[in-house]
């Protein structure tokens, strides 16, 4: 299962933290900043993984990758492949790419509800619930679509149907 | 959501603060403010709601405590209208863990959104209930849950997460959530064409299996098809493609799900599987395109990792070790990484290992890669891979690294070559090397453990003693030395240097001034040490020194004021000693041997293993399969000559053993038994701390004559044969015969491998004896593999196999005994002479310490065994069936009492037995048509046909024809059948039980209206 999903800057800053394990927010930020202390410190060209247990205790590892000023970081058990997880990372950023257009740190930061449903979407419970980014972006359109049509007419349709056709 | 103009003015603001403070400041406000606006929530419209409700979110985030506003979330969640609805769930699930008191008040909100028919409430629910999944919820909501799961009328976005929702209620509360009978539904979800239900379903298999395998055979086939069709590229949409590969995680997924089946045993189901894996494993090429290249290898990881699971024939392990010895040295850091981590997990797979260390040079390559993450996989791997024989090379190579090594890897590093250097070392003074050099390279990171083990052999070898002394030496003459060097060197000169007494540098004198030139640099826990060590200095000084003495006296003169307790009556006592004269000699006489005991250090090493133990599929597997994983040696000869470095060259040098037993505590007290009288003058515990031995007054205070006793026991007892012990043991044996409990069900293990060609076929705590085996015609071949699962040798190891008339049975030798956590193979040729049920039985024994243990176990060398499944077409059976016209060569029988089985379940069952069902031959569905060629020596191949006519009806019973050209092969195969058909799971090779008609004759008559007879005749 995955344990958290952050999203920091190279300063160091919490751009997103959803953690699938209930912790107090104090631990939570403990174990960000001791992502981000071993992260910055490490070069360009190696691997993806870093040892993440003494961090975050047995049986969890860690997978990052580095896109301009973000990192992604996705916390894991060894249920998970790390390949894989990292095709997953791939997946979110692709995606809120095709959201944004050429996303940038900004954008993850002024669009922080947004960045959140995409994850929801993405990841439920920790477990993976869809892996295409063109289903993601479906579902987060049609959430997008309800909202606005309900803050123009503060009504909404009694069902769904109306937004079934794929 | 774009259009929170309230929110973005906050996240600029937040970004403008100069520093902490500011920020803090701003939140309180913020915080104050959105506290304000909820008390009048009458006020605020849905919009002004979730704006203040994603503020909060944020600050959360930023690491504030949010700690109101909780009762209103969870009140929104009934708001009718969707803004406000969703706005409640998302702050609920970020929020409230999941015993938070207000989560009970929501229950009858969410299962009304649940069961409702607005698939955007559903959502939102299941999404809230997942993220937290409550107890709770898992009583109250599961049964609704899984219901959207299966309904049909559901979109796939709500089903995709209802099978996560009710996944993440049973991890969470598996006694609330009641998945029984779940297996035809999970089947049925495999089903399912849409991928992304297909993903969450497979996830949920996971779980499931992972708890309980044996209720989800029937998902085994399905998930193979699964794979089989992403692989094959069929029917996977352009949405679910991913960098040109058809939906990579969904691969991984099935493959996860499949390692989770201890084996396949359908053939069928396991050639797709395997033609599947081969194809991943040959077709997956390293490309220029990052993305691409990850998504492929992360299906060829998990495709090896399967592999292993499955324990496939060599062949294709060895293609796998060829693969991962590639990606150790390609480019790409993250195949490096994984191909590294994937070797040491490949250790645990039997056979391999010789493979492995063709590929040594590269690992210790990427020991000094630029990323640390795979240096430490490749530490790890070493460590894994490290035995007798190439333990001086790996170990030499980290020591050589450790002046390099990152400080953050440096006490792992020094811990592991410590380690290795005791299991493995070829000889002690080696030893000494090693523990001496990590000492000076990296003193910070050496536990007292590491030097008390130094000082443990030295002293119990009275042949490494001047060795270590003149290594001591040289160390300490050198300028800067660290505290743990002075530690151990004043400890060993201070015992022996007076056996080096006449090189050049050596003198008392000289030694005395070495050592006592480190004292103004040592902390108040070296000092008693240094104290010790000029006490017994002076003591071996003969003739006496006048101006050594003086010197010697004037500094205990000194520390008999010292404010350190120790010290001062350190000082004290030897001062007052050293008046005394010769009862000097006596009382400071040289250290007895210390008792044998388990290294510190093993145990930490073997404890923190077992810490770690981690439920992933391969580390059950490898529980299940070698709990001796931590030292594989290669096999040793009988007769122990030709391995260049055996581990049995240790005991040349006199010390008891390298390691020591593993159950320290019982060892001693069948020592003390043997030794009953001598145990009560001696009541010092053996097991005394370690550090007390050193550090502790034992030196004044143990005259040797009372510790001696124990060493002596000691050693004799892990001599193990010297008269005395054996004398006593003899009685011992009587009474502690089969104490040994077996791990495991014996009977289960023997039926599993009668099914399958490797596997445990039996387990005590002392041993493990595993086999594999091949067969080929009437031939076979089977190893078995002993294995040492302690730190002493097993002795007196004996195996006899009592073969049954029909087979021909040689075991090469087996050696008498199996040295510490080794593991001996020992080939067994086995020829099938003519058709028989018969079992051999291997007659095992060996004696752990006084312990002597006998098991008779049964040899899966049984009749089906010499089967080999064969296709065979209608032109072929028929003229065949016919030929074979009646008693004795065909035998028909009715057999009654059979467990009940679809019959599906009947053929897997015949196929399990390489009994192979031609479909379409019978054009009754009811019935079943197979044949197999059975080999021995006095029938050569022969073909066997089966006939198997169930009654839909009554399940219990059924007619069984059998023919072939040997009427015994024809009546055993019968009776096998039979056997199988019927058998009660837990005696499958007691006869029948009374079901079965109590007439082993088979009944020669043929009805007259013998279907099959009929059914050839419609057919010619």
């Amino acid at each position: 299962m995955i344990k958290a999903v952050m999203v920091m800057n190279t300063q160091g800053k919490t751009r997103l933290a959803k953690f699938y394990e209930y912790l107090p927010v104090e631990k939570q930020q403990e174990l960000i900043r001791g992502v981000f202390a071993v992260l910055c410190s490490r070069a360009e060209n190696v691997s993806n993984f870093i040892d993440a247990e003494s961090i975050f205790g047995p049986d969890s590892r860690l997978v990052y990758k580095h896109f301009a000023t973000l990192y992604f970081v996705f916390v894991f058990d060894s249920s998970e492949n790390e390949l894989a997880v990292l095709d997953l990372i791939q997946v979110f950023v692709e995606t809120l790419d095709r959201c944004f257009k050429n996303v940038c740190e900004l954008d993850v930061v002024f669009n922080y509800s947004k960045v959140h449903t995409i994850l929801d979407e993405m990841i439920f419970g920790g477990q993976v619930v869809e892996t295409s980014s063109s289903e993601i972006m479906k579902a987060v359109e049609e959430i997008s679509k309800l909202e606005a049509a309900s803050n123009a007419i503060t009504l909404i349709p009694k069902s769904a149907s109306g937004w079934r056709s794929r | 959501m774009h259009g929170m103009r309230g929110l973005s003015v906050f996240i600029s603001d937040i970004r403008n603060c100069q520093n902490k403070e500011q920020e803090r400041l701003r939140i309180d406000k913020e915080l104050g403010n959105v506290r304000n606006r909820f008390k009048n929530e009458k006020g605020l419209t849905p919009y002004e709601k979730k704006k203040y409700v994603w503020k909060m979110l944020y600050i959360f985030m930023l690491g504030y405590d949010v700690d109101f506003g909780h009762m209103e979330a969870v009140s929104l969640i009934s708001a009718p209208k969707y803004p406000e609805k969703q706005v409640g769930y998302i702050v609920t699930s970020c929020l409230l863990n999941e015993n938070h008191d207000f989560l009970r008040l929501a229950i009858n909100t969410v299962r009304n959104d649940i069961i409702g028919r607005n698939e955007t409430f559903q959502c939102l629910a299941l999404t809230m209930v997942g993220n937290i999944g409550g107890r709770e919820f898992a009583e109250s909501l599961a049964p609704d849950v899984q219901k959207l799961l299966l309904s049909s009328s559901c979109r796939p976005l709500v089903r995709k997460k209802a099978a996560l929702c009710l996944l993440r209620l049973y991890r969470k509360n598996p006694d609330v959530v009641n998945v029984d009978g779940w297996a035809d539904r999970m089947a049925q979800l495999l089903d399912e064409r849409d991928l992304g239900v297909l993903t969450s379903s497979m996830s949920l298999l996971v779980a499931l299996v992972s708890n309980n395998h044996e209720a989800y055979w029937s998902c085994l086939p399905k998930c193979v098809k699964i794979l089989d069709r992403l692989a094959r590229n069929q029917d996977v949409p352009q949405e679910y493609t991913y960098y040109g590969i058809p939906s990579p995680w969904l691969q991984v997924k099935t493959m996860r799900a499949l390692q989770y089946f201890p084996t396949i045993e359908d053939p069928y189901t396991r050639r797709t599987l395997f033609e599947v894996l081969q194809r991943i494993l040959m077709g997956t090429d390293v490309v220029k395109n990052v993305n691409k290249n990850n998504a492929s290898h992360a299906v060829l990881f998990e495709a090896l990792a399967l592999v292993m699971h499955l324990d496939a024939e060599k062949e294709m392990m060895s293609q796998c070790v060829a693969l991962l010895g590639k990606f150790i040295a390609v480019r790409e850091p993250n195949i490096r990484y994984l191909g590294l981590e994937n070797m040491t997990r490949m250790l645990m797979v039997t056979d391999v290992q010789d493979i492995i260390k063709r590929h040594q040079a590269q690992i210790i390559t990427s020991l000094k890669d630029p990323d640390v993450s795979i240096r430490r996989r490749a530490l790890d791997l070493l460590y894994g891979m490290c035995d007798v024989t190439n333990a001086k090379d790996i170990v030499e190579e980290l020591l050589q690294y450790l002046s390099s090594a990152d400080f953050t890897m440096r006490e792992e590093l020094s811990l592991k070559a410590a380690i290795l250097a005791e299991k493995f070392a070829p000889d002690l003074s080696w030893y000494v090397d090693v523990i001496l050099q990590l000492i000076d390279k990296a003193g910070d990171f050496i536990s007292d453990d590491i030097w008390f083990r130094v000082v443990q052999f030295v002293t119990n070898n009275d042949d490494l003693q001047p060795y270590a002394a003149a290594k001591v030496k040289e160390y300490i003459d050198k300028p800067a030395v660290h505290e743990t060097m002075v530690k151990v060197s004043a400890y060993i000169l201070g015992e022996y240097s007076h056996l080096l007494a006449r090189r050049p540098g050596c003198s008392p004198k000289e030694i005395f001034s070495i050592l006592h030139e480190k004292l103004p640099t040592v902390s108040t826990t070296t000092i008693p040490i240094l104290l010790s060590a000029y006490a017994k200095i002076l003591m071996h000084t003969q003739p006496p020194d006048q101006e050594l003495q003086s010197q010697i006296w004037a500094i205990f003169n000194k520390y008999e004021s010292c404010i350190d307790a120790e010290i001062q009556q350190r000082a004290v006592e030897y001062l007052a000693l050293c008046q005394k004269g010769a009862a000097l000699t006596d009382i400071l006489a040289e250290m007895p041997k210390f008792p044998e005991r388990k290294s510190s250090l093993i145990k930490r090493a073997e404890y923190s293993e077992a810490d770690t133990a981690e439920q992933s599929a391969i580390k059950l597997r490898a529980q299940q399969q070698t709990s001796n994983a931590l030292v594989v040696t290669d096999q040793i000869p009988a007769n122990g000559a030709t391995s260049p470095v055996s581990v049995g060259q240790l005991s040349l040098v006199k010390v008891p053993s390298l390691v020591t037993t593993e159950n320290d505590t019982s060892t001693d007290r069948a020592l003390s038994q043997q030794n009953g009288a001598s145990s009560k003058v001696d009541p010092q515990p053996p097991s005394a701390d370690l550090l007390s031995d050193i550090l502790g007054p034992l030196a004044i205070e143990g005259p040797p004559g009372a510790t001696v006793q124990s060493e002596h026991n000691a050693v004799s007892g892990l001599e193990g044969d010297s008269d005395a012990v054996d004398g006593s043991a003899i009685v011992v044996v009587e009474e502690q015969t089969n104490t040994v409990q077996p791990i495991g069900n014996i009977d289960e293990r023997f039926r599993a491998l009668c099914l399958k060609d490797s596997g445990v076929l039996y387990e005590d705590p002392y041993i493990q004896i595993g086999i594999k085996a091949e067969w080929r015609g009437h031939h076979g071949r089977l190893v078995l593999f002993l294995g040492n699962k302690n730190t002493a040798p097993l002795i007196s190891v004996q195996a006899i196999i009592l073969p049954p008339a029909q087979l021909k049975v040689e075991l090469s030798l087996v050696p008498d005994t199996i040295p510490p956590r080794a593991q001996v193979q020992c080939p067994l040729e086995v020829v099938n002479l003519r058709p028989s049920r018969d079992v051999a039985v291997l007659d095992f024994s060996y004696k752990f310490g006084t312990n002597m243990v006998n098991v008779k176990l049964r040899l899966p060398a049984v009749l089906n065994k010499f089967l080999q499944p064969i296709q065979v077409s209608a032109e072929e059976f028929f003229p065949q069936w016919r030929s074979l016209s009646g008693p004795p060569l065909k035998l028909q029988e009715v057999v009654r009492g059979v467990r009940p089985m679809p019959l599906p379940e009947m053929a897997n069952l015949l196929s399990s037995f390489h009994i192979m069902i031609c479909p379409g031959l019978d054009p009754n569905p009811n019935n079943l048509v197979a044949s197999t060629t059975f080999y021995s020596e006095s029938t050569r191949a022969m073909l066997c046909l089966v006939r198997i006519e169930t009654d839909p009806a009554d399940r219990t019973q059924l007619r069984m024809t059998l023919s072939s050209g040997d009427p015994t092969l024809t009546f055993e195969l019968k009776e096998f059948i039979k056997e199988q058909l019927i058998s009660i799971p837990t005696a499958p090779r007691s006869p029948a039980p009374s079901a079965a008609p109590p007439t082993a004759q088979p009944s020669p008559q043929i009805p007259p209206n013998d279907p099959a007879a009929i059914l050839a005749g419609l057919l010619s």
